[in-house]
């Protein structure tokens, strides 16, 4: 399974492969330093005295060689070195842009007990049938999310350790997300391999796309705040509230209308943290509405535009739209369908049958 | 250099191009003696026109004060007249305040008979297009998560949004009964959240509380239908890591529908014994409630068990 290089370091303690300790040297350099320490903890490899007495003062260079010297004396494989790419890549997830890719069952079958085992197998088997020369790896984390790591290498090349692809995969969901791999030749085979492992019968995938993972696993999973209408009370929740007015003789004049814009982004976006998102793209099909005067252009096609919002914090920064007093509020829908509809990335056309604007288009 | 201005005229050893430079900083200074009587002046003004300005809000603020206080006299007045003009002055207040202290009890057990329906777990709110239903889930005496379920009334009925996890196969069991039997299809999904919601909240509870027992090498899934972990018997020589592996097969209950508990072979016959016990105790109790006994075991003296 593993390409190893026929090449050992005839260190004390165990031979490690020269490109197993290049690339852990390197994976550690990637790492702040003040990571460091527990990173190499929650990669559980090296022995925990000897982590307790691994100096972080010095400079970055030194602390990897010190790592390497200890991978050496426990005789590490690419095995834990993947591992420790993994718990690299978990604690960092936001550095990658994940794409979401949704599964459906082909037959309705009962809920089965997911057997990791089993999938662990299948998977391998599935990716191993057709392309020998990969590493594949997985970890399963706390919150029952499985990473899986795939290098891929070629007929007759190694596996590429350094442009591994990602996927996160939650047991009894039908949701695995992706981080977008260079090589995109690969993603029919990991796709289905993902399907042949997880017992569904296709896979799609979603116009959702992020940099926070956390936040994606939020919109597929309805784990966001979403406003119901319910009689029972909810608790009440401290918000940030502008300091009271304590002077009665000033008033404000548009109090009303404030209060009202309030509750309709109250009840358009929760009250809670929205989910992390930093674009939304949509892309016009319709055709220009332009004055009787402009009769240059051509009414018959189509007006080609792209229109792309992008912010650090996207569902935030609409949501605050409305009290800055930058948009009427209520906002528009294909704003807002965004953490319901589970997309970043549309399509309008146009509506058939009437000349109005267009509506939104899967 | 010319002797008329004599108070000014340098002495003679200076060079010929300072008495002009003199006589520009005495013009400046004199200048500046201006400007700075001009800008006193100014702000004097400026005080003093603030001063009026204040006086004149007080004296505002008094006229507004008192015509508030005609407003209000006059009001009373007219509400006076009012009641004394209505037949007799004594029985319509407490008309009033009859009528008002019915609608207040009215609005009350409305309000109470709604929380009631809110703990019982299932309750809902009518919305323009259909009824938000609230699911309110508890297990052992504390209330846990509620999940809320937004249905479309159209032909066919629809849920249009729903705070359901995903795992929970939300689609499938409305797929049997939301067209046929709503009250079923409530019923049926509010027994699967309970029982997730239950087996979440063992596992969690047990983490917690029984980690001293517990061995490690924990495997579950999401739907925490899978549950698989190590732990520690002890007996009065030593202590043996026993490892189990819950199935619940039946998803809208919170027991296992089949439980294996296993240990190493070189182990003495009593304890395989335990085993077996300790797999029935699996199936008929809580997993938090089944460590309790074990906890309750190891503390009496007693080691026969």
């Amino acid at each position: 399974m593993a390409a190893r290089g026929r090449r050992g370091r005839g260190a004390a303690g165990g031979a490690m492969d020269v490109t197993v300790a290049e690339f852990i040297r390197r994976t550690v350099l990637k790492v702040p330093r003040s990571h460091i320490p527990a990173l190499l903890q929650a990669w559980g490899f090296l022995p925990a005295a000897r982590l307790q007495a691994l100096d972080v003062r010095p400079l970055k260079e030194a602390i990897a060689e010190a790592v390497v010297q200890l991978c050496q004396e426990n005789s590490a494989s690419i095995k834990e070195a993947a591992v420790l790419d993994i718990v690299y890549n978990h604690t960092f997830q936001n550095k990658r842009v994940w794409t979401v890719y949704q599964m459906t069952k082909a037959t309705g079958g009962e809920t089965d007990i997911f057997d990791f085992t089993a999938f662990k197998r299948k998977f391998k088997r599935r990716i191993q049938s057709s392309l020998i020369n990969v590493t594949i790896n997985f970890k399963e984390f706390e919150d029952n999310a499985i990473w899986i790591r795939i290098a891929w290498g070629t007929s007759y090349t190694k596996p590429n350790q350094y442009k591994a692809t990602y996927v996160v995969y939650h047991s009894q969901t039908p949701y695995a997300f992706i981080s977008k791999s260079i090589n995109r030749s690969n993603l029919p085979l990991l796709c289905q391999a993902l399907i042949v492992a997880s017992n569904y019968g296709d896979i799609r995938e979603m116009e959702l796309r992020s940099h926070c993972l956390d936040s994606l696993k939020d919109i597929v999973f309805k784990r966001y705040s979403q406003t119901f209408q319910t009689h029972h009370p909810k608790p009440l929740q401290e918000r940030n509230v502008a300091p009271e007015n304590v002077d009665p003789r000033l008033i404000q004049e548009d109090k009303s209308e404030k209060e009202r814009i309030q509750r309709v982004n109250q009840e358009v976006f929760g009250d809670g943290p929205q989910p992390k998102l930093e674009f939304a793209q949509y892309k016009l099909e319709t055709m220009f509405k332009s004055s009787p005067k402009m009769v240059n252009v051509s009414e018959r096609e189509s007006f080609r535009c792209l229109v792309k919002f992008s912010s650090p914090h996207l569902l935030e920064a609409l949501k605050s739209l409305a009290p800055a007093g930058m948009a009427d509020a209520p906002l528009s829908p294909l704003l807002t369908c965004i953490p319901h509809k589970a997309r970043n990335y549309f399509k309008i056309k146009e509506r058939k049958g009437v000349l109005a604007a267009g509506l939104v288009s899967p | 250099m010319e002797p008329s201005r004599a108070y000014l005229s340098p002495p003679s050893f200076l060079p010929a191009c300072l008495p002009g430079v003199l006589s520009r900083l005495e013009k400046l200074e004199a200048r500046a003696r201006a400007l700075a009587l001009k800008q006193e002046e100014a702000e004097q003004q400026q005080r003093q026109e603030v001063a009026r300005l204040r006086a004149r809000i007080k004296q505002l603020r008094r006229r507004r004060d008192e015509l508030k206080g005609k407003v209000s006299l006059q009001q009373a007045a007219l509400g006076r007249r009012e009641e004394a003009t209505s037949s007799g002055a004594e029985p319509v207040p407490t008309a009033r305040v009859q009528e008002r202290a019915l609608l207040q009890w009215k609005v009350e057990t409305v309000e109470a008979m709604l929380r009631v329906f809110y703990l019982t777990g299932i309750s809902g709110k009518l919305t323009e297009r259909g009824v938000c239903f609230c699911l309110s889930t508890a297990y052992d005496g504390n209330y846990l998560d509620s999940y809320y379920l937004d249905i479309v009334i159209t032909q066919p009925v629809r849920i249009h949004r729903h705070s359901v996890p995903i795992f929970i196969p939300l689609k499938r069991i409305a797929a049997k009964y939301l067209q046929t039997d709503v009250r079923c299809f409530l019923a049926t999904l509010s027994a699967h959240l309970n029982a997730y919601v239950g087996r979440k909240y063992q596992a969690d509870y047990l983490q917690k509380h029984f980690s001293a027992f517990l061995g490690g090498h924990w495997q579950k899934n999401s739907l925490y239908n899978m549950l698989a972990f190590n732990y520690d018997v002890t007996t009065e020589s030593s202590t043996f890591p026993f490892r189990v592996k819950l199935l619940y097969g039946d998803l809208d209950r919170s027991l296992p529908t089949e439980a294996s508990v296993s240990c190493k072979e070189d182990v003495p016959a009593s304890l395989l014994e335990k085993a077996a016990t300790h797999s029935s105790l699996f199936m008929n109790m809580a997993l938090h409630k089944a460590f309790d006994t074990f906890r309750k075991a190891a503390e009496t003296p007693d080691n026969t068990e």
